[in-house]
């Protein structure tokens, strides 16, 4: 699992990339967003478009970040998730929760 | 006058034995030099040769008694320093504490090397701090100074400590006074030497003497210190070997803990339901897993039929399988609607549970009387109902997973069993099986491989899907649980 964050115009990006199968990787996606509750960063978008595989460990961490997010006032959106996420979004039924979009500029645009 | 020895730019001003002696031997070269300058130059020379002989002879003598009196106080150093490690060694293979290791190291580094202050300091890299110090000489308050000036030292590069552990070299300040790199701990302090401590090639800290005295230590005390700095480190070495050895033992007793959990949580027998075939498999990767199936007999003709994955695994992932079980079982028996079990099963959970872990569950129940399932998918893969001449039943209604959205809502369904109908629910360590070109085991696989052996008993069944995704994952891969349950409506049963 590789992680890239950058912030422009208050958009918060997560770039994630690789496998994404929990584990002490995670700890690096955990402190990504710990980042963006102290910095009151309110618009997170993960960009999942260079994920290769990814495990139920890894749907547990977008729901940790759903939930940590949410509790401090801030939202996640995703963007480009691929074939694989998606299947597994629709399966958890985490597809009505998460908030999906083909391109991070339409994951940007589509915060309040 | 006698040309002082050059001073090694270590260790300015030596207090050696040996140099002491060779002084001596100098002053008296020097001596009978003048003496013999003297006769020379006087012709009228009153003195008595023969007396000054004899004075020459017993200088001499006083010259090497003195230095046999030096060599026999430095043979005794060395014998005495030698038993002393012996001792630090037998401590050392007796398995003691390291603490207690590194205290008698203190001590006994005492009895050859005087000093007023001593800390062995162990610095952990990726920590950017102190593991463990042992400290003799500074009082209570500067004890906490220490570990602060050394944290701080660290990270800024200061203190005479801080300078050997980033150098790896010895270092001796004889006058602390005047060498920029030290920081005050100690006001009594004068001088100060420290030594790296290394473990096989990597360095790990630091040992460090203060004196009172300015130019306190002298070239022997480095030797000294730099010999038991290697014992503190062969002792440091194996601390951490044990450390590592017992934490391994603690993870290996922790995970048969909770692998015992865990197959004590799965049937044993699969119950009698006529017509119904029961049958069910779970092969636990090598962690321990979260996989979790069951049969729950609710009353005489309703079955409730429970597959369930935590995400994660280990002993954090078999309690909270415990916590789903035990709520689930309970909830089952209540007579509530599906749905509504769901709801409470995932409001327990949330309440319980760490933010990054949750449950897929699926929970149905089978009524034998009208042959109906009435179920609820909570984020799980969808069980299939494989119907001769039909496409597949995905059991998909329901809601998301268990344990992390507090209000979560779900719905339920019903679907009517036909005789010869099969279903079978499984977990992701049987759809997400990869062989060796990455490719997954799929859902089409498992329906297919079902299909060709519908005529089997359920449990034989459940056992040959098993098989197959075990010889269809690449060897080297990491296996998840393997979990699955098969439920076939036996058209020949009497029933």
């Amino acid at each position: 699992m590789k992680l890239k964050t950058t912030e422009t115009n208050g958009i918060y990006l997560v770039e994630m990339s690789g496998k994404i199968m929990g584990g002490p990787e995670s700890a690096q996606f955990h402190d990504a967003m710990k980042h963006a509750v102290a910095n009151n960063l309110k618009k997170v978008v993960i960009d999942l478009g260079g994920v290769e595989w990814m495990n139920s460990s890894g749907i547990g961490l977008l729901v940790s970040a759903y939930t940590t997010l949410k509790n401090a006032g801030s939202e996640m959106k995703l963007a480009r998730t691929t074939d694989k996420i998606q299947s597994l979004l629709v399966i958890t039924k985490l597809n009505s929760v998460f908030d999906s979009h083909d391109s991070v500029e339409n994951a940007a645009k589509s915060f309040n | 006058m006698v040309e002082p020895v050059v001073p090694d730019q270590l260790l300015p001003g030596k207090k050696d034995a040996g140099l002491e002696a060779s002084r001596s031997l100098a002053a008296l070269e020097e001596l009978e030099r003048k003496v013999q300058e003297f006769l020379r130059d006087d012709k009228s020379a009153k003195l008595d040769t023969k007396r000054l002989a004899s004075l020459k002879s017993l200088l001499e003598l006083v010259g090497s008694a003195e230095q046999n009196f030096k060599l026999k106080a430095e043979f005794e150093r060395e014998r005495q320093e030698n038993a002393i490690l012996q001792e630090v060694s037998r401590r050392l293979s007796s398995a003691a504490e390291i603490r207690d290791v590194l205290r008698a190291i203190l001590e006994s580094l005492r009895q050859v090397v005087e000093f007023d202050a001593a800390g062995i300091f162990v610095f952990n890299k990726e920590m950017q701090q102190i593991e463990v110090d042992m400290l003799a000489g500074y009082g209570g308050a500067q004890r906490r100074r220490v570990y602060t000036k050394f944290q701080e030292g660290v990270k800024h590069g200061e203190g005479i400590v801080a300078t050997v552990v980033f150098s790896g070299k010895p270092l001796y300040v004889p006058d602390v006074k005047s060498d920029l790199r030290y920081v005050e701990v100690r006001p009594t302090t004068r001088s100060e030497l420290a030594v790296p401590i290394f473990v096989r090639d990597e360095l790990i800290g630091a040992f460090n003497l203060e004196s009172d005295k300015v130019d306190a230590f002298s070239e022997r005390d480095l030797r000294t210190l730099m010999t038991f700095a290697s014992h503190a480190g062969v002792a440091l070495e194996r601390a951490r070997a044990d450390r590592e050895r017992q934490h391994t033992q603690r993870i290996a007793e922790e995970l048969a803990l909770a692998r015992r959990i865990h197959t004590s949580f799965l049937p044993k027998v699969m119950p009698q339901f006529a017509p119904y075939d029961l049958g069910g498999m779970n092969f636990p990767s090598s962690e321990v897993g979260g996989d979790y199936y069951d049969f729950v007999r609710i009353t005489d003709d309703d079955l409730g039929i429970i597959m369930s994955d935590v995400a994660g695994h280990g002993v954090a992932a078999a309690l909270l399988m415990a916590n789903f079980r035990a709520c689930i079982r309970i909830e089952s028996r209540a007579h509530y609607a599906i749905k509504t079990i769901l709801e409470r099963v995932n409001e327990f959970l949330v309440e319980t549970n760490p933010p990054d872990s949750f449950v897929t569950g699926f929970y149905g129940v089978l009524n034998r009387k009208f042959n109906v399932l009435t179920y609820a998918n909570a984020g799980h893969n969808p069980p299939v109902v494989l119907r001769k001449g039909e496409v597949p039943h995905l059991l998909e209604v329901g809601g998301p997973i268990l344990g992390v959205l507090p209000d979560a809502k779900y719905e339920e369904a019903q679907i009517e069993l036909m005789p010869n109908d099969i279903f079978l629910l499984y977990t992701d360590g049987v759809t997400e099986a990869r062989d060796e070109h990455d490719q997954e085991f799929g859902l089409d696989r498992l329906i297919e491989l079902a299909e060709r052996h519908r005529n089997l008993s359920a449990n034989e069944l459940a056992r040959r899907i098993s098989h197959e995704v075990q010889s269809f994952n690449a060897p080297d891969s990491t296996m998840d649980d393997l979990t699955l349950s098969v439920v076939k409506y036996d058209a020949t049963d009497p029933h």
